[in-house]
């Protein structure tokens, strides 16, 4: 809502305050402003001429040599536009003249004349957009009136951000009447008057089929109006509005609309069969055409205005073409309606039209004051496009008790925290025209009809504390008596995001969406959940139609578009929701009172890598990124926690090489897999050539949140330390090598380290040499080179027994 | 037998070996002539025993001095020559101390991520406890239970993601993709009873085009708080405290009234940023009286406050950025930085 204040002030006595502080006011009231604009500020030296004289400029086919009267002497202004006539009034920019945005206007030769200044349009001074010809003003506009001093073209707009339950704001009477209930200014607002000539001979009959949806409506018979432009003050205002000046009769509607907050409508009565109106559904297979010329198949929810045979508006959004004002109407009919906000929405929406009716119907327009919309247009509709009121039709069938809120002035001051005396209540409510009554302790109060938004106690809360300011407000801070923190498996999550920043990868957040081809590419299994993604209903793009299943799709983005930038080694990971159909194990969330199914939304861990992991340095190559440091990240990472070590299997599952992944366990839990990607991925996600990752279930690493360390106590005596190598079968994993090296070697043993892999001619084909350091403790005994031979003997046992390799010492 | 003279021979001839030596195994060699196993010292103390006990005695006496005097004598030498040692090999064993270090490999910690667990500490400093709901939500958690009206604009397709049901007899729009982190208020109610003091955090989501200053996914942490007596005071208390954690000691905010379904009264809040400038920080109010029905409180009995902070704005505040579009790009050159 913009608020010119020069036709606010009509309403509320704005003395002595300035658009900034009325602007501050506003804002800390309840009604923010958003900006305060001189949309026409900076016009100087233009005033009112009369046109004496106009001839064609000799040798030019379109400019015009007007001789301007500017009641005192004339001037020889040429002018490119021709639609005014000897007579005119228009406003004249003469030599020395300045125009809103600082253009300077002095004489100067055309066509081998003298034009001494210009001739303005309405946008050129500001107002409106209208830039099709000069501006003609009034017929009785003042000659050699300063247009500045005489439009107030100084004038400060107020930008109005009106929140949904202030409806009344939309309107100058309801932001006037916060001004003085906020600052005690005076009011000068109408009486609502009842309707004249109710039921006359010629009156449109109007019929509602429902009350609920349309509790009110009134159709009065004009007749006799001149369709012209309006009064120059008036365009100004409506501009200044933010309304585009039209004709008399469209502006008379559209101004009564900004004072009193009521929609009007205008009908061309000759076009109206009938004539009646009729409030009622629209019917299946029906349509309009709206002013704005589209043609509208209505929905069966769709209220509309029709005549005896066809749609004639939406109601409460817009009107019909058809039965539009236009330059030859003589007679209209003038709406002015209640409608319920809810209905008004979905048609709007549902049309993709947001209109100053709609806006309005939306937050709101009571049915009570209806008449006072209707005599306010009627007034501005006589003034400036002549006629009269003949015959008017009141259909009220909705008629509301209207709501009666207990307010106790104890508990408000305690929900508020502030101190406000009863009568202080009572007096701040009344400020705000609510009718108050005392009854025992408490205060029965009647809202105003135009405040819908007033119905339970606490919104009268909300309006006690912001006229009596918000910035009075006390601060307190209550005594939570808990310790806040996070729960174990948040606080855990946080460890692992530090663990893997410190170990070289990125932390990235991608958005969850992805396309369908996005998850193709990963190159799953028919039954694998992943393939049966959560579909968007209204997606952003057909790109993001689902919602993720995997991490991977969206790292492999955020990669490739790095590698494009040039940054080749990349290592990074995400911690995020996926989105999965429920099942019994990965239940979705309770979808609440109204029940429902939700997905089950498992919190992942992604990582992906590229290039080189340690980078060239001045003295030593560069390393590329390989399965070991992906599974150590999250070796990390399960260690961060207080879990671990994990434990590798090899594993030939999609999206993986089928040789080069390992599937991960911790304490027994499965939590995901790591490794090379396979190269079909690859090249469907086009990344990088050897590109590696790995997707684990953040929520079963992480288990019940982070565990204490519970060390075990190291021997006091010195360790034995022993090497023993181990030749077996290439293929043999040294993960199982391993296990067997730690079985063979029993209790004792407190570390042992793969220090060596080795295959070639010395050893033979097909076999592979692995030699380990091992570390051997008792915590009461020094162990000797007896007990090195007795575990050597058992390892080189366990070994041949469980991997078919023998002991090399 | 060693005379006296005899001693003072190899003291004499011992201090010229040492103040000889031009290098450190120079005076090795020099020490081991006289204290060494063979050494001229060594061979007088050997023959002490033969002596006649006075004998012994004396000469006893002057061979401790003797050893002291020349122990004094390489000592000092050593010194000289440790220090001339110094002065010529480890120059010659100089490095370049300016290249590049080996800094462990270091990667980096996403500044919203970072943003939004600051946010969670500076609740959790206050009392509140992080909790956290889905991301894909029902319209009755989402809407309906935040006293949403049934034709609220956010409801429609223009302004929140839906998902298609999960369910095949569902009715359509029923599960969306949450537009604010303030439905898991409703489900942190639901679980218990109060007084409650929780913190929520996390993704939310609007039909929108990326802009500098809009994404369509973005971040939210809401706070709230049940309990027998609280005030909008309390609230501002609450509020003007967060600031002061954020922004510091000297951080001023303002409340203006406005309007959210799910409060009442409820308010925008303003911080004073470094500058000067009054920035939006978040909005707040008084939980509504239907929402506490919603979840089975008794708005007669317990009352709360409520409010929601975004986190990209917070951290656009951190760390001076200005275009939203940053945050959302992953580019590691930016991400290196945090």
């Amino acid at each position: 809502m913009r608020i010119p204040l020069s036709w606010l002030a009509e309403f509320v006595d704005l003395t002595g305050t300035t658009p900034e502080g009325l602007a501050e006011t506003l804002t800390f009231g309840g009604l923010e402003v958003e900006a305060v604009r001189r949309p026409t500020s900076g016009t100087r030296g233009v005033v009112v001429a009369e046109v004496r004289a106009a001839a064609p400029v000799p040798g030019s086919d379109k400019l015009i040599l007007v001789e301007a009267f500017d009641g005192q002497r004339s001037w020889e202004i040429v002018c490119g536009a021709s639609n005014f006539g000897v007579g005119d009034r228009v406003p004249a920019a003469l030599p020395g003249a300045t125009l809103p945005g600082g253009l300077q206007i002095g004489a100067k030769r055309l066509m081998g004349v003298t034009s001494n200044g210009m001739l303005a349009s309405a946008r050129e001074l500001g107002v409106g957009d209208d830039h099709r010809g000069i501006w003609v003003l009034d017929g009785d506009a003042p000659l050699g009136a300063d247009l500045n001093e005489w439009l107030d073209l100084e004038d400060a707009v107020l930008d109005l951000e009106v929140t949904p339950d202030r409806g009344y704001a939309l309107s100058l009477h309801g932001v006037a009447r916060d001004i003085a209930a906020l600052t005690g200014a005076a009011l000068h607002l109408p009486e609502q008057e009842e309707l004249a000539n109710l039921d006359a001979p010629g009156a449109v009959p109007v019929t509602i089929d429902d009350p609920e949806r349309c509790p009110r409506f009134t159709a009065t018979l004009v007749e006799g109006v001149t369709v012209r432009p309006s009064p120059a003050v008036l365009q100004r205002r409506l501009a200044a509005a933010g309304m585009r000046p039209r004709s008399s009769v469209v502006d008379a509607t559209n101004a009564a609309m900004l004072e009193t907050g009521h929609p009007v409508h205008a009908y061309d009565r000759s076009q109206l069969a009938g004539p009646l109106l009729a409030v009622r559904d629209a019917r299946h297979g029906e349509a309009v055409v709206t002013l704005d010329g589209v043609e509208r198949r209505l929905d069966p929810d769709d209220l509309v205005i029709a005549d005896a045979e066809t749609v004639v508006g939406l109601a409460g959004v817009m009107g019909g073409a058809g039965t539009e004002v236009a330059d030859t109407t003589t007679d209209v009919v003038i709406e002015v309606a209640s409608f319920q906000p809810a209905a008004v929405l979905r048609t709007g929406r549902r049309h993709l039209l947001l209109t100053e009716a709609s806006t309005r119907f939306e937050k709101g327009v009571p049915p009570e004051t209806v008449p006072l919309g209707v005599s306010r247009c009627l007034e501005l509709l006589t003034e400036v496009a002549g006629g009269r009121a003949v015959a008017a039709t009141d259909a009220y069938p909705g008629r509301a008790e209207r709501p009666v809120i207990r307010l106790r002035p104890e508990r408000a001051r305690r929900a508020l925290g502030m101190p406000l005396a009863d009568e202080r209540q009572a007096g701040l409510l009344r400020a705000i025209a609510c009718q108050v009554e005392p009854e025992g302790p408490a205060l029965v109060v009647y809202p105003p009809v135009y405040r819908p938004d007033l119905r339970l106690e606490a919104d009268l809360y909300e309006e006690l504390a912001r006229l009596e300011g918000y910035d009075k407000i006390p601060e307190t801070v209550p005594a939570s008596g808990t310790v806040g923190g996070r729960l174990p498996e948040h606080a855990a999550r946080q460890a692992v995001r530090r663990v893997l920043a410190g170990a070289g990868w990125s932390e990235v957040l991608t958005f969850p969406f992805l396309g369908e081809d996005d998850i193709e590419a990963l190159g799953l299994p028919a039954v694998d959940r992943r393939r049966r993604p959560v579909a968007l209903v209204n997606p952003l793009s057909k790109e993001e139609s689902v919602l993720r299943s995997s991490l991977l799709p969206g790292l492999a983005r955020v990669l490739r578009r790095n590698v494009n930038r040039q940054t080749a080694d990349v290592a990074i990971f995400e911690i995020g929701r996926v989105f999965l159909p429920p099942t019994a194990e990965d239940p979705g969330a309770d979808a609440g009172a109204e029940g429902g199914v939700l997905p089950a939304e498992p919190v992942a861990l992604g990582l992906l890598a590229c290039g080189a992991f340690a980078q060239a340095r001045w003295d030593s190559p560069a390393r590329p990124v390989d399965v070991a440091d992906v599974v150590g990240a999250v070796d990390a990472a399960c260690r961060a926690v207080g879990r671990g070590p994990v434990v590798v299997t090899a594993t030939d599952e999609r999206p993986f090489h089928p040789g080069r992944a390992a599937r991960l366990t911790v304490a027994g839990t499965d939590i995901g897999v790591a490794g090379e990607l396979h190269p079909r991925v690859v090249a469907a996600l086009d990344l990088p050539p050897r590109t590696l990752g790995a997707e684990l279930r953040l929520d079963r690493l992480v288990g019940d949140g982070i565990q204490p360390p519970r060390p075990s106590t190291p021997s006091p005596l010195p360790s034995l330390r022993l090497d023993v190598a181990v030749l077996v079968a290439s293929e043999v994993p040294a993960g199982q090598v391993e296990q067997a090296v730690r079985a063979g070697a029993g209790e004792h043993l407190t570390a042992c380290t793969l220090f060596d892999v080795f295959e070639g001619e010395q050893i033979g084909p097909g076999l592979k040499n692995l030699a380990y350091h091992l570390r051997l403790d008792d915590p009461v005994r020094q162990l000797t080179d007896a007990d090195a031979q007795a575990v050597i003997d058992m390892i080189a046992a366990a070994v041949a027994d469980r991997v078919g390799g023998t002991l090399r010492r | 037998m060693t005379r006296p003279v005899d001693l003072d021979d190899i003291v004499a001839q011992a201090r010229t070996a040492v103040s000889q030596a031009d290098d450190l195994d120079a005076l090795d060699r020099a020490v081991g002539s006289v204290f060494g196993k063979r050494g001229a010292l060594t061979a007088v103390q050997q023959g002490l025993g033969q002596l006649e006990p006075a004998e012994r005695r004396e000469l006893g006496r002057r061979v401790n001095e003797a050893r002291a005097a020349l122990q004094a004598a390489i000592a000092q030498r050593r010194s000289v020559l440790v220090q001339e040692r110094d002065r010529v090999v480890l120059a010659r064993e100089r490095i370049d101390v300016t290249l590049p270090p080996r800094t462990p490999k270091r990667g980096s910690l996403h500044p919203i991520a970072e943003t939004q667990e600051a946010l969670v500490d500076t609740f959790a400093g206050l009392g509140y406890t992080a909790i956290t709901g889905p991301e894909v939500e029902s319209d009755w958690f989402n809407f309906t239970a935040l006293n949403f009206p049934r034709d609220h604009p956010a409801r429609l397709l223009h302004d929140t993601i839906y998902v298609e049901p999960l369910a095949a007899d569902a009715r359509p729009q029923t599960a969306m993709l949450r537009t604010h982190t303030t439905p898991v208020q409703v489900r942190a109610m639901l679980a218990q009873p109060p007084p409650l003091y929780v913190s929520m955090a996390g993704r939310t989501y609007r039909q929108d085009t990326p802009d500098a200053t809009h994404l369509p996914v973005f971040h939210q942490i809401d706070g709230l708080a049940v309990d027998t007596d609280l005030s909008f005071a309390d609230l501002r208390g609450t509020l003007a405290a967060f600031a002061r954690a954020l922004l510091g000691s000297a951080a001023e905010i303002r409340l203006r009234p406005h309007y959210f379904p799910f409060t009442e009264p409820s308010c925008e809040v303003d911080a004073r940023v470094p500058g000067g400038r009054w920035m939006e920080l978040l909005g707040a109010g008084m939980v509504h009286p239907n929402v506490l029905r919603a979840v089975g409180y008794d708005p007669e009995r317990v009352g709360g406050f409520a409010f929601g902070i975004g986190v990209e704005r917070v951290a656009m505040l951190r760390h001076g950025i200005d275009d939203l579009r940053l945050l959302a790009d992953n580019d590691l050159r930016f991400l290196a930085a945090f």
